[in-house]
Order: C-alpha cells, then structure tokens, then sequence
C-alpha cells in the first residue's frame, strides 16, 4: 500500500519522523512520530484531537515542511459547503468568454435553419465552456489535481456541518472527484491528509474509522521544557524549568480555558521582554492575562498563587527557624514559586 | 501473535470500545509497517488504528498494560523470587538444574518427561506461559466473574496442565537419582527444588486467573459506566458516580446541540431573496446565475426554569441544572428560577458561574432565597405569578421541576393555570413515581390539569427522553 513510487522524500522509521521534525522545530514524542510515520506508510488520513493550542495545525505544517511537500489548507467553518471546498464554476469568466467569442459563436450558428438545429450546434461545443478552464479549484480540488504530492489540511474539521463531513468522507475514501460535465477526476498523487478537531463535536464513526486518530495532549514537563527551549531560544534553562513548572500547576486547576504551550510560549517571550531572571511574584501576578484569558480563571490563578506562596514562605521559615529575617525577606519576594 | 492480536481486540470491544472489523486490519497493516521491538511503539501504532475518542484512552492504556504486560513478566518475578528463596537455603539453582540436565542426558531414552515437568526442568518460562495459558483456555477461566472462583479456575487450570502428574514426575525422578546413587544431602536439596517449583507454578497460575478476572472486572466496570448510569435514579447515585454523571449528561448535550444545528440546516430554504439574488449577481450584469433564497429561521426556544431545590430533591435538581446550563447556548433566552417557599432567580449566576460553581450556588438558593425552610409550591408560584409573569410569552417553555410536597399548603393551582394560559407550554417534571403522585401531602394532581406535559424524571434516560420533546 505504498504511497507513492515516485522519488520524493519519505520518513524512513519512526526515529526518522522524530529527527526531521526536530530539525525543524518541531519536538516530539514517540507518540506522534508513530502515527505521522503510519500515516504516510499506509496513505491514511490522519484526526488529530486535542485541547487547542498544543500544535495540531502546526505538526501538520511541519510535517509538510520535512516532506518537502506543498500544504493545502482548507479552515472548515459553519456553512462550509462543497462549492467552498472542492469547486466552483467561474460563472463571471464564462460570461466574459461568450461575449468576447460572440462573434466565434455567431459563425458557428450561421447556416442554421432552425432553433433546434442552432441549439445543437451550441450544444456541440458545450465542452468549451464547461472545461476545467472555467472551473475555480478549491482546496480539495487543488490537492486532488495537484502533479507534486501534497499535504492537506482540513482545520478545525468539527466546525464544519455534519452533511460536510459525510461529503469529505468520500473524497477521503477514494481520492477521487467527479463533475457532471467534465467526468471523474482521480488524484495524481496521493496527498497525506490531515484533520484537526478541537473537539467541539464529536466526529461521526463513520470519519473516525477511516482516518488514524491521534490524540495530543499537553506535554510532559520535561518536553515542554524542550519546546520551550527550541521556541525561545534566548530563554535561561532555569527560567524555562519555572515557567512549566508553574504551568502545570495551573493546569491542574478547573479553568474555564486551560492554557497550552502556545501560551507557555508567549509567557516565556512576556517575561524576556521585561527582562525577567526568575519567576518573582510580582511579575509572575501582573503577566498572568497572558496565559489565561477569562478573568475568573485569573483570578483562580491568583488564590492559587497566593496559597502556594504562603505555603513556600511557611517551608521557608520552617527551615530557618531562627534565620536572619532579611534573608527570609528576600525569599518570600522573589524566588519563592520555583 | 495475529492471534493475540485479535484476542485483544476483542477484549477492547468487550469494555465497550467500538473497534470496527476495517479497523482492526489497519491494525494489522500498522503492525507490518513497524519494526515491534518497542513496546511504546507498538502500543501507540495499536491506538492510533483501533481507539479513536480521546475518552477511551485512558481505558485503552489500562487494558493494554493489563493484556500485553506479559504474564510472562510475573513468571520472570516468580521464578526469580524463587531462584532467591533457595539461594538463601543453600541451594545454587543453576548448579543443581545442570547436573540434572547431565543426569538426565546419560539416562536419555528412558526417561519421558512431560511437556510441563521438561519446561519446569529446563526453566522454560515462555513454553511454560504457553502451557499455562493453554490450560486456563480449557478450563474456560475467561468465564470469570468474581473473586470467590479464583480458586476454582486456579485449580481447574492445574488440572488441565497435569501439574499433578508433573510433580509425580518430578518425584520419580528425585528417586531414580537416588537409586543412581546421589548423595543424601543432595537428593535433600532436589526434593527442596521440586516443592518450590510446585509451589511457584501454583502461585503463577493463581496470579494468572487473578490477571483474567482483573480483565473481566474492567469490561463490567465499563459496560456499568456506559449503560447503567443513564437508567440509574438519580436518588440513589454516590459521590463517585455524580462525576462520571456529569460526563454523561455533558454528553448527552452535546448530541442535543447537534440535532438543533441540523435542524437548523433543513429549514434554511425559503422564498426567493431578490434583494440578495441581485446583489450576488451583479457581476454578471444581473442575470441571475445564482439564486438565493431567504432563510427561514425557526425559533430557538425559550426557557423559563423554576426548580425546587428543597433537600429532598437535591440531586435532580443538580442534573436538570447541569443539563440547562449545557444547552444555554441551545435557547435564546433561558431563565432560571429556584425556589423553596421563597422564589429567586439565578439566571445571572448562569451566565456568570463556570458550571459547577453555579450549580452549586443555584441549589444553596444563589444568595437570594432561603432554602432551610419547607417547601410551598404555592406560595413560589404565586410569587412568581406576581412578579415575573410578565418575562413570558408565547414561544415560552416554562419548566417546572419539583416533587410537589406541598407540606399540606394552599396549591394556588390557578396561577400555574395564568402561566400556561401565556406560555407555549408548561412541562412538569417529577422525580416521584406517577402512582405517588396526589397521595400524603403531594398536590400533583392539582396542578397536572394545567400542565402539557408531565413527566417522571428520575434518570438520565427519563430526562433526555423530556428534553427531545421539548425542542425538537
């Protein structure tokens, strides 16, 4: 069930998918790499699930930046519909074209002694007008028509409608198009499909069965300190370890919406663009709109930080029982969330 | 290994995942691609194939562990916890087992050792799974329900080994040794060997129908997860199962909100939109190549709750409010009223509230009524008809939720009769059962002439069951 017999580039193992991805920024783990590497094993449309912001649209783009291959990107949304998606006929350029070639048609015509004998002249040519010249390729369509393989990506698949889906179900399953009045289509080259899903809806069975599932979940600590260290590269190792370590915590609790590593990402640059070393509480309270994005789940945030601030600065002063209070002073301003 | 394969897979459907037939192929097909030395590899390759919602992960890795984290490895614990216990009796297993195997060579022919006494002997510990698990198939382990058989298909599964006739085996064969001339204390040794071997075999094959149980109580958890809980009264559920309800009901909402947008959908086609139609095809100096229509929109209804939130209906109460609050976004207008004798609205707490938190503050009477007090249908509803009447109107759904122990005051049944005489529709819900309803201090009666709908509501099926008839 190869994909393709044609030179191009390929991963090679799993281990293979793990390096290229790196080399282009992308950490990750077993996990993905297995099924990216299925995926392109078996021709499989891959469903990736999960919180948003942990990197389903970007595993995709970088996957599609190894591979060397062109990404098409179809972003699904309410009313998304199949004109939008596969194909349009160019009425305005149809127009345009009958009126300039109104003479051409007129010549045609001449000779003609009845309307029926003029409409089958007309009819004869019909192939004219309607021939993939006229047709506006839409983003299934180009990946579908596409001479080099592609990679599709069908975003935030659980926006679309449920007719939507079944629609993209058949395209999925045999790669193939048809249009009444120019004929079935068939793929050049199989694209590698993917389909991110936030998880508004469920996916029908019938979608899931047909695509490998893949589901990416915020990353262990240690990973992200990793990601974290690709991302931003100018960021101090111990900073970096606060900065997840703090996340976590505040994963754990029941937020409206959890911050992912985007927002560990865009924490990280806030706090050295205001040249921050460590994590001080000050700094830590006054950038948190940055990682979360209701006021109640700041706020949250807050009564969590307070306790865990008072719980350090008791640990604190449970170490020093007798210590000089300006050292213990000096710890409970700063240093006291790592 | 195909075959284990597709043992697991069943295992996987028997816990409720569905895995269709194609997709164990692609199973297979995923297998082919990988080289299978590593575990997480494999793991990840059988997931990404079979298990395609992220809720049954969880349940996938559990199952996963407990199927393919080899029974050998319990062996290997077993047969090494009893390399150890003789070692520390003086007995070097590697020796002893070596000059056995000498013996046995010089004797070769004569001797017809049994398939499990060879294993045991030779410290065969795969051909030993084998057999193990050979036996437990024939013995029918995978029947297994509860804790008090695992004795029971233990010793069955003896059975079918001949672990019986094996350690004759072994014990004749300590015998022949003697007669060969082996030293007491040596043949003392042997016979220590032989009884630990025994004992540890039996120690395994228990462990081994106690892995199956731990299977099977897996798909029974499962299958109570997925199918009890919706016909579970909602009097009866425990701490534990309100947080899986809660999964449920979320669940159950989400489908709601999914059959509204279709719904939706279908109504769209209406009259020809000529305003639109021409403005769409003004590029085509107006010929109309592409025709719009107007859409008809039908109604999202409104909502008007009143909910009792007396103790004694506390935990419907918690449910129906859970489930509102999930399809807020599925009315254009809900409003939300909780009462005991006094009436308030916490409407705003919905729509301010993550949900639990409003759940929580909606049944403590959200600040604005006293709910230590005992329940008078009346007098909320003649509160309400006094001050809130006016917030309903003809595309209205007013939803009652109350058990209708009224404590023996006046039912002022009338002012249900003006609410329904204004509303769509009134829908009682009573988490009583109907042959209760008009008996002791219940006032069911009283109001039901002048409700749409009264329903029992007792369990999640019950309720969803309402929900359908109300909006779609």
């Amino acid at each position: 069930m190869r994909v393709n017999e044609r030179e191009e580039a390929m991963f090679k193992s799993v281990q293979d998918v793990i390096e290229q991805l790196g080399d282009q920024g992308y950490i990750c783990d077993k996990k993905i790499a297995t099924v990216v590497f299925l995926a392109q094993q078996l021709g499989k449309p891959v469903l990736v699930e999960g919180p948003a912001g942990v990197g389903k649209t970007e595993l995709a783009k970088v996957v599609a930046k190894a591979l060397g291959r062109n990404m098409i990107r179809l972003q699904c949304y309410e009313g998304l519909d199949e004109a939008k998606a596969l194909y349009e006929w160019e009425y305005s350029k149809q127009l345009l074209y009958t009126q300039i070639l109104k003479d051409k048609v007129a010549e045609t015509l001449a000779g003609t002694q009845t309307l029926a004998e003029a409409a089958d002249r007309v009819g004869a040519q019909d192939s004219v007008f309607f021939s993939s010249r006229f047709i506006v390729p839409r983003p299934l369509m180009q990946a579908i028509t596409s001479e080099k393989p592609t990679l599709l990506l069908v975003d935030e698949v659980d926006k679309s409608d449920p007719e939507f889906e079944a629609f993209l179900l058949e395209v999925l399953s045999d790669f193939q198009v048809t249009i009444p009045e120019i004929g079935t289509i068939v793929a050049k080259s199989m694209p590698l499909v993917f389909l991110t899903s936030n998880d508004a809806r469920e996916m029908s069975d019938a979608l899931k069965r047909r695509c490998l599932h893949l589901w990416i979940d915020y990353p262990s600590e240690e990973l992200e300190v990793r990601i974290l260290d690709r991302k931003v590269p100018n960021i101090d190792k111990r900073l970096a370890e606060e900065v997840v370590g703090l996340m976590n915590r505040i994963r754990a609790l029941d937020l409206k919406k959890t911050p992912s590593i985007s927002e560990t990402l865009d924490w990280a640059r806030a706090l050295l663009a205001l040249n921050a070393e460590e994590l001080e509480d000050q700094i830590v309270s006054d950038t948190l709109n940055v990682i979360l994005k209701y006021e109640g789940d700041v706020e949250k945030a807050q009564n969590e930080l307070a306790k865990l601030i008072k719980k350090r600065t008791a640990e604190v002063a449970a170490e020093k029982p007798q210590g000089a209070p300006a050292a213990e002073a000096s710890a409970v301003k700063k240093g006291i969330l790592h | 290994m195909q075959k284990k394969v597709i043992a697991f897979t069943n295992l996987l459907r028997k816990s409720g995942i569905r895995v269709s037939v194609a997709e164990g192929i692609d199973a297979f097909n995923a297998l082919d691609e990988l080289s299978l030395d590593d575990r997480e590899i494999f793991r990840d390759a059988l997931r990404t194939a079979m298990v395609k919602r992220g809720d049954d992960i969880a349940a996938y890795d559990e199952l996963f562990e407990l199927f393919w984290s080899g029974f050998y490895d319990n062996l290997r614990q077993a047969f090494d916890q009893m390399e150890g216990d003789l070692g520390a009796m003086g007995v070097d297993l590697d020796q002893i087992l070596r000059q056995l195997a000498e013996m046995m060579k010089e004797m070769d022919g004569e001797l017809d050792l049994s398939e499990l006494a060879k294993a045991l002997l030779t410290q065969d510990l795969s051909q030993l799974e084998n057999l193990i698990r050979q036996a437990a198939q024939e013995a029918g382990t995978g029947r297994i329900e509860n804790m008090l058989q695992v004795g029971f298909f233990s010793r069955r599964t003896a059975e079918q080994m001949g672990l019986e006739g094996a350690s004759q085996e072994l014990e004749n064969l300590v015998e022949r040794m003697r007669a060969m001339g082996m030293g007491d204390a040596q043949i003392q040794q042997l016979q220590e060997l032989m009884r630990k071997l025994m004992e540890t075999v039996r120690r395994t094959v228990r462990t081994f129908t106690e892995r199956e149980l731990q299977q099977q109580n897996h798909n029974y958890m499962e299958k109570f997860r997925r199918e009890m809980l919706t016909e579970k009264s909602f009097y009866h559920l425990t701490e534990d199962e309100i947080a899986r309800m809660r999964e449920v009901v979320a669940r159950l909402a989400q489908r709601i909100k999914n059959i509204l947008s279709i719904r939706k959908k279908r109504l769209k086609r209406g009259k020809l939109d000529l305003h639109q139609t021409l403005r769409r095809n003004m590029a085509r100096g107006g010929i109309p190549f592409e025709v719009v229509y107007k859409t008809r929109r039908k109604d999202r209804p409104k909502l008007v709750i009143l909910c009792d939130v007396s103790s004694s209906v506390a935990n419907v109460s918690r449910f129906m409010l859970q489930f509102m609050y999930s399809l807020q976004e599925a009315f254009t207008k809900i409003r939300c009223y909780v009462f005991v004798a006094e009436l308030g609205e916490v409407t705003s707490v919905f729509q301010e509230k993550d949900i639990s938190a409003a759940i929580e503050k909606a049944l403590d009477g959200g600040d604005v009524i006293n709910v230590y007090t005992r329940s008078n249908f009346g007098y909320a509803f003649h509160e309400f008809w006094k001050n809130h009447l006016a917030s309903i109107d003809k595309k209205t759904t007013v939803m009652i939720l109350g058990d209708a122990r009224n404590n023996y005051n006046d039912a002022k049944a009338w002012c249900i009769r003006d609410i329904q005489n204004k509303a769509k529709n009134v829908v009682w819900l009573n988490p009583e059962s109907p042959s209760a309803w008009g008996f002791g201090d219940s006032v069911m009666d009283r109001y039901m002439p002048y409700c749409d709908i009264v329903e029992e509501c007792r369990n999640l099926r019950q309720l969803s069951k309402v929900v359908d008839q109300i909006i779609l």
